[in-house]
């Protein structure tokens, strides 16, 4: 990489070569340090990626002995075999993936709705709404209300719904369908309004299969959401048969009885290799993630540009 | 009149938005409700209409004594040093990333920063232990340059530069997309033009670059401001926890309201304080709004 700087044909964003010959000193220095910096800020963002992936390899004695290390002196699979002997992971893992699809699927589907009215310049209110949405964003609901809607009112406690339902409207993503269905050319109703369909047809024949793109945008950052959040089970799930991922990562760090959580009771005499079982449902947690993330990363990048365009 | 006329002409529209008030309604707007609280001697089992009156005991109770001072500032400044550093590295980073020629790099750089983004904020704690426990990695890398090793944990004095560096590495990734974006749309007549007059590449970014992208980095700064009263409860919470040696420099109003909540019991004050940072959080978003609105109409929130 360190030879990159002395091409001078490589185009630039715009299409057009921003080289140009006869580059005088001050401007290979300036180069030189837009790599550095680049370079080392994408090493700086990987390196705790690999860190923990890496010790969640190391066999419990070689971290005794010498504590994190950016290669582990002993290799071992004993985290990952513990965990998968025990009930705790799978359980957990299936909680997460039932909140994740159930949650995107509904959220998706109540955000679309909700955006495309907002987006309607039929719609008298539509400023309004969209300003009480924007306020909601802004000022949420207040903990100790919120608390007693959720644990008092609508029974949710200790229930997998309670990590679902009040995360469905998400007003962010909301402003990013609204800002796409704006963008739509209003002749598609015109057209539609001729041959007789109703605004509810129109919108799930018409505006749906157009908006997939920015449809699979939402859909992802919404699965991430789900996928990342604890707050919801912190504050809704004390059943460990209820915990998501997030929440378990959470009982390790904090747990001192590691072995009864995750072994599924205490008839494994083994102790437990603490700091490795950690990392290890770290790896479990965010692999489906990180495997995925390449392919997907031009769905979340479009999304955000979406949004910022609108502001 | 007017209103049901609406309501009828455009029923078919209005009844794909009933879902979503419906959720608006009942985790946004009717747990407001819950700042009465703020109001009562709260019992559970009394319920809100059931427990007594109190005044503003609560709110006696909290400005009384020194820790709304403390969680107040905490919140604010931990939000600027955010604002200012999050969106300075972004800024730097996107405009850097859009300069480096090669198009390899310029990619996998994107894709690298942008990674942290994606990950909970639990996960990061786990990360940071690796690094700041005490036989952490930094411990490590001091104790070869012969230094003694620093207990992170206990030195509440450097954890507003830590948060911060953490706060960096998680978000500029996310904001620098946001950045290029604006980049890549400046037209390329006007760095031409520069280069003809002989402008080096420092002073077409200086030029050119920053100011065409004003707006962007006004519409996100604001939107910053506007929360400043609001701390990232997944971010203290997730790092710092119940670690209370750490509270002088990181306590925010967040977790101060959710511990009177959940460790103390005390409904009363816990919602008092949310009352509190929903009326400091409304006033700097009207103000700013309307600040806005003076300095570059384009960007006004609403």
């Amino acid at each position: 990489m360190g030879n990159q700087p002395q091409q001078s044909t490589v185009p630039s964003p715009s299409g057009q070569t921003r080289q140009s010959a006869g580059r005088s000193a001050g401007e290979s220095i300036f180069l030189t340090v837009v790599y550095a910096v680049i370079v080392l800020f994408g090493v700086v963002c990987v390196v705790p990626f690999w860190l923990v992936l890496a010790n969640s390899f190391a066999t419990e004695g070689s971290f005794l002995a010498n504590g994190y290390q950016m290669l582990p002196e002993a290799w071992s699979l004993d985290a990952y075999s513990f965990l998968l002997k025990g009930k705790q992971l799978l359980l957990s893992y299936r909680n997460s993936l039932m909140v994740a699809v159930a949650g995107t699927v509904i959220a998706v589907t109540i955000t679309s709705m909700f955006a495309y009215v907002i987006a309607h310049p039929k719609v008298k209110y539509r400023n309004i709404m969209a300003f009480l949405t924007y306020l909601a964003m802004v000022l949420g609901g207040g903990l100790v209300g919120f608390y007693i809607m959720v644990a008092n009112w609508l029974h949710l406690k200790d229930s997998l719904w309670a990590l679902i339902l009040p995360y469905v409207l998400n007003p962010f993503y909301a402003f990013i369908l609204v800002a796409f269905y704006k963008s739509l050319p209003y002749e598609i109703n015109e057209a539609a309004t001729i041959d007789g369909a109703g605004d509810m047809r129109l919108f799930w024949s018409i505006i749906i299969p157009v908006s997939t793109p920015v449809i699979a945008t939402v859909s992802l950052f919404y699965a991430i959401q789900f996928w990342n959040d604890w707050y919801l089970s912190l504050l809704f799930i004390d059943d460990y048969k209820l915990h998501p991922l997030q929440l378990m990562i959470r009982q390790l760090i904090s747990n001192l009885n590691m072995s009864a959580y995750v072994g599924g009771g205490a008839s494994y005499r083994v102790a437990a290799p603490a700091s490795s079982i950690q990392l290890a449902t770290v790896c479990l947690t965010i692999g489906p993630i990180v495997l995925l993330y390449p392919f997907l990363q031009k769905y979340f990048v479009k999304g955000i540009t979406i949004g910022a365009v609108k502001g | 009149m007017g209103f049901i006329r609406e309501l009828t002409k455009n029923r078919q529209l209005y009844a794909l938005a009933i879902p979503g008030i419906i959720f608006l309604a009942l985790f946004s707007y009717i747990p407001m409700v819950g700042h009465l609280i703020a109001f009562q001697r709260f019992q559970p089992v009394k319920g809100i209409w059931g427990s007594d009156w109190s005044g503003l005991a609560n709110f006696e109770f909290f400005f009384g004594g020194q820790d709304w001072l403390r969680v107040t500032f905490n919140t604010v400044y931990l939000n600027a040093l955010f604002l200012v550093f999050g969106i300075g590295a972004a800024l730097l980073l996107a405009i850097f990333i859009n300069e480096a020629g090669s198009v390899l790099l310029r990619k996998l750089s994107q894709s690298l920063i942008f990674l942290p983004y994606f990950i909970s904020w639990l996960v990061v704690s786990l990360m940071m232990l690796a690094f700041m426990s005490s036989d952490g990695l930094l411990n490590d890398w001091l104790g070869r340059l012969g230094l003694e090793g620093v207990n992170w944990y206990q030195n509440a004095k450097l954890w507003p530069f830590i948060l911060t560096v953490v706060y960096v590495w998680k978000f500029s990734g996310y904001y620098s997309i946001i950045f290029m974006a604006a980049i890549v749309g400046i037209s390329n007549d006007y760095y031409e033009s520069a280069r003809i007059d002989g402008a080096t590449r420092l002073q077409q970014i200086v030029y050119i670059t920053i100011p065409s992208i004003r707006s962007v980095i006004v519409v996100l700064t604001l939107l910053g401001v506007g929360r400043i009263f609001f701390g990232d409860f997944g971010m203290i919470y997730g790092i710092i926890g119940d670690n209370s040696i750490l509270y002088p420099t990181t306590d925010v109003i967040d977790t101060y309201s959710f511990r009177a909540l959940r460790q103390l019991g005390n409904f009363g004050m816990s919602s008092a304080v949310v009352v509190y940072q929903s009326i400091m959080g409304l006033a700097t978003i009207l103000l700013f709004n309307r600040l806005a609105r003076r300095i570059d109409p384009d960007s006004k929130l609403f």
